[in-house]
């Protein structure tokens, strides 16, 4: 009796020894990925999901019991700054995904918060799949001169000009195509755009002469850097305002506004009838950047029909940087890269950061960058035939040599909504340029304190 | 016994009185106990609070020189769209569909009853279109069969569209109110006015107005503040610019603290339009002699 209660106790005990394993055998460890619900980047997280396949497979073949499996929250935001606004809201109280996609000039915030993993001895350890990345696109990724973050896009922005209308007022070829390289030289300025764009429109080849976006974005930053401006100093830690050079930007824009070149509304516009505009021919130039190519540029969106092939279309689109202030100065271009961040508290930091990596490789990036029309971030994926093919990418990529990048500061977010309510002051005739450097510095120093520094001049 | 019934009132009163006061802490004096806790502290992006200041509070009293431009908006705003539309226009509205023929006057009723019951998105969507700047909006496709070249009035006229716009949902609310007192008044007042040869407009003048007098002023303290508060047509229409032309108090409050994240200065500009709130809501109360129309009657109606 005695022997088969003992033979009894080591057969339960057996089973549940047997069963622990079992619920040990295969664990699933689900990841939160919150990445914004965008038209144009649907792969931003779908990109993290399909690499969760691959870091599967190499989990199991490595004999590892762990299955990840990656949970999307598509914030609904209209723009990158609301949804890092969300993001910190969500981490405030305690629900901050494993891993999440922000705009590289929020880093700083997210690291100053204690939300974004330092990534230097990952990314050192695991150069199979960061080797490759294009060395500037780090220094977006950057705070007080730490990793935070991996590059997942670039871009390339610039003034899309329409030659047909060039021709239309009787320019030649020669100064129809030779612009892009007068801009490179600094020949031709700003104010000499500003001078053409009046020329087309009083020659009635088009209505409008120069179109850009109607809200708080990075676009018009690149105009403020053809004059000169800088929004940081030297360390990277002090946003600045530097009076005389913003003002350059402004007096550009007032000057646009009053000569009939840029339209006073233009903020209050829609973005569809600021691309329509243009698509219908009846802008000069258009702001923006290189996916617009892609989004829809090419055949027949926006109400009117564009060749698709590369010919085609650069016999009727050119591009230019923002062309330098002064004639002599250098011309300027922003790349505004999107980046995954990991959550140093997440319990599985490591196998977010490990997702992060294997996304990161061209086969998943590529896909990224020909479906949305932006440019690569690594070396390699220039010879990916699927890249290769997307022309237009391939046209871009060589003007990331004049690329720089928005601060990394965790207040630029802000600087930049006050520093675009002045280019809406003035544009609209409701400040001139000097009211609008006081509507500046007195915001400034309301809002961001200690953080901005008020500076004269740059040189 | 006695004490049975003590305890049994006390436990009645909780009862009845229980559910009203728990919704009215959560829901109103929480958040003001809430707001004004916030108002005091540093709040940043983060939501983290590191020090307690009057920071805010100073900046909201001296520091803020948008401050100043924002209140007049807001009077503006609110003088217009109450004077013209929400009283104004409302008491034209019911004067005139309750002297038309029952169901003409209910047809009028209802057509300007639709811009209250279709959302607010699509309304100032609607808006948006007759207003476009382009050819192709609608108030721009009649100027031109009239051959008017197109005009802008977001950018030219900003604060016309948004009166405008929440003119019109406005004035129904007065148009039912005044409508349902108008009706309520004794027809032999009418009638025997008439006898003396009163006139339409003797009669609006010397019968109707002095009827509906508390509703116009409760119609009117109402409004006020509503519409001191309430900011999503503008937000849609014209986000408050262009620069800062429409930006109204709530809306402003709304942007610093949620566009810009700055929720403890967000909440010092609240309580701010809490206490003019409170201010002009006494002030009325007081002009409008309100407290004798809660008065008991002092004869019985039977």
């Amino acid at each position: 009796m005695r022997f088969i209660k003992s033979f009894a106790a080591v057969l339960v005990g057996a089973a549940a020894i047997a069963g622990a394993m079992g619920t040990a055998h295969a664990e699933d460890v689900v990841l939160k990925l919150w990445a914004r619900a965008d038209r144009s980047g649907p792969l931003r997280a779908g990109n993290i999901v399909a690499a969760a396949e691959t870091l599967n497979a190499a989990l199991k073949a490595a004999g590892s019991d762990k299955v990840v499996k990656v949970n999307v929250h598509e914030g609904p935001a209209t723009g990158f700054d609301a949804d890092a606004l969300d993001i910190l809201k969500a981490f405030a109280v305690n629900q901050g995904p494993d891993l999440y996609v922000a705009a590289h000039e929020w880093i700083g915030e997210f690291a100053k918060s204690g939300y974004a993993m330092q990534l230097d001895a990952f990314i050192a350890r695991n150069q199979w799949a960061f080797g490759d990345v294009i060395p500037i696109l780090w220094e977006s990724s950057k705070y007080d001169g730490k990793i935070y973050a991996v590059p997942q896009d670039s871009e390339i922005r610039m003034f899309f000009y329409n030659k047909d209308i060039l021709r239309k007022i009787g320019k030649d070829e020669a100064f129809i195509e030779g612009l892009p390289a007068q801009v490179e030289a600094g020949q031709f300025t700003m104010q000499d755009l500003s001078g053409l764009a009046k020329e087309v429109v009083a020659k009635g080849a088009a209505k409008i002469g120069i179109i850009h976006r109607p809200n708080v974005g990075p676009d018009y930053l690149m105009t403020f850097a053809a004059f000169g401006a800088r929004f940081v100093d030297e360390s990277g830690r002090q946003l600045i305002l530097p009076k005389a050079e913003i003002k350059k930007g402004l007096e550009w824009f007032a000057w646009n506004a009053a000569n009939g070149v840029t339209p006073r509304n233009n903020t209050s516009m829609t973005w569809d009838e600021i691309q329509s505009s243009f698509k219908k021919e009846e802008s000069f130039i258009y702001h923006q950047g290189v996916w617009a190519v892609g989004e829809w540029m090419l055949g027949d969106a926006k109400g009117a029909v564009w060749p698709k092939d590369r010919e085609g279309y650069f016999r009727k689109v050119g591009w230019l940087h923002a062309p330098a202030g002064i004639k002599g100065g250098a011309p300027a271009n922003l790349s505004h890269p999107i980046s995954y961040v990991v959550n140093p508290k997440s319990k599985h930091a490591e196998l977010a950061a490990m997702l992060v990596a294997y996304a990161t490789l061209p086969y998943f990036n590529t896909k990224h960058a020909v479906t949305t029309a932006h440019t690569a971030i690594l070396h390699g994926q220039r010879s990916m035939p699927a890249y290769a093919d997307a022309w237009y990418l391939e046209a871009a990529t060589p003007m990331l040599a004049r690329s720089t990048f928005l601060p990394n500061h965790p207040d630029f977010g802000r600087y930049n909504g006050i520093l675009f309510k002045a280019l809406q002051g003035v544009e609209t005739g409701r400040l001139t340029p000097d009211k609008a450097i006081e509507f500046l510095e007195d915001e400034m120093q309301n809002e961001l304190k200690a953080s901005v520094k008020i500076v004269a001049k740059l040189n | 016994m006695m004490r049975f019934v003590a305890s049994r009132r006390a436990v009645d009163r909780a009862l009845f009185l229980g559910p009203a006061t728990i919704l009215l802490a959560l829901f109103f004096l929480v958040p003001v106990l809430v707001d004004v806790a916030i108002a005091f502290t540093d709040m940043g992006r983060n939501l983290k609070v590191t020090t307690f200041t009057t920071e805010n509070v100073e900046r909201m009293l001296g520091g803020d020189r948008r401050l100043s431009h924002v209140m007049l908006v807001t009077l503006t705003y609110v003088m217009c769209t109450l004077a013209i539309f929400n009283v104004g226009y409302g008491l034209l509205l019911s004067l005139l569909t309750t002297a038309l023929p029952d169901r003409a006057g209910a047809f009028f009723r209802a057509v300007w009853f639709l811009p209250r019951m279709s959302p607010s998105v699509v309304y100032a969507l609607l808006w948006s279109w007759v207003v476009a700047p382009t050819d192709y909006g609608l108030l721009n496709q009649a100027l031109g069969a009239l051959g008017v070249a197109p005009i802008d009035l977001k950018s030219n006229a900003p604060m016309l569209v948004v009166v405008l716009a929440n003119g019109f949902v406005g004035a129904s609310f007065g148009m039912i109110i005044f409508t349902s007192a108008i009706r309520s008044i004794p027809q032999h007042l009418f009638h025997a006015a008439r006898v003396d040869g009163a006139g339409g407009l003797s009669l609006v003048r010397h019968i109707t107005l002095p009827a509906i007098r508390w509703q116009i002023s409760f119609v009117t303290i109402y409004q006020a503040l509503s519409l001191m508060v309430s900011f999503e047509y503008i937000w849609l229409l014209t986000n408050g610019g262009p620069f800062f032309d429409t930006t109204v108090y709530a809306l402003y409050v709304y942007r610093r603290a949620f566009e810009n994240g700055q929720y403890a200065y967000g909440a010092a500009l609240a309580l701010g339009l809490v206490v003019i709130g409170v201010s002009v809501a006494m002030i009325l109360w007081r002009f409008f002699d309100m407290r004798a129309l809660l008065q008991k009657p002092r004869i019985e109606v039977g």
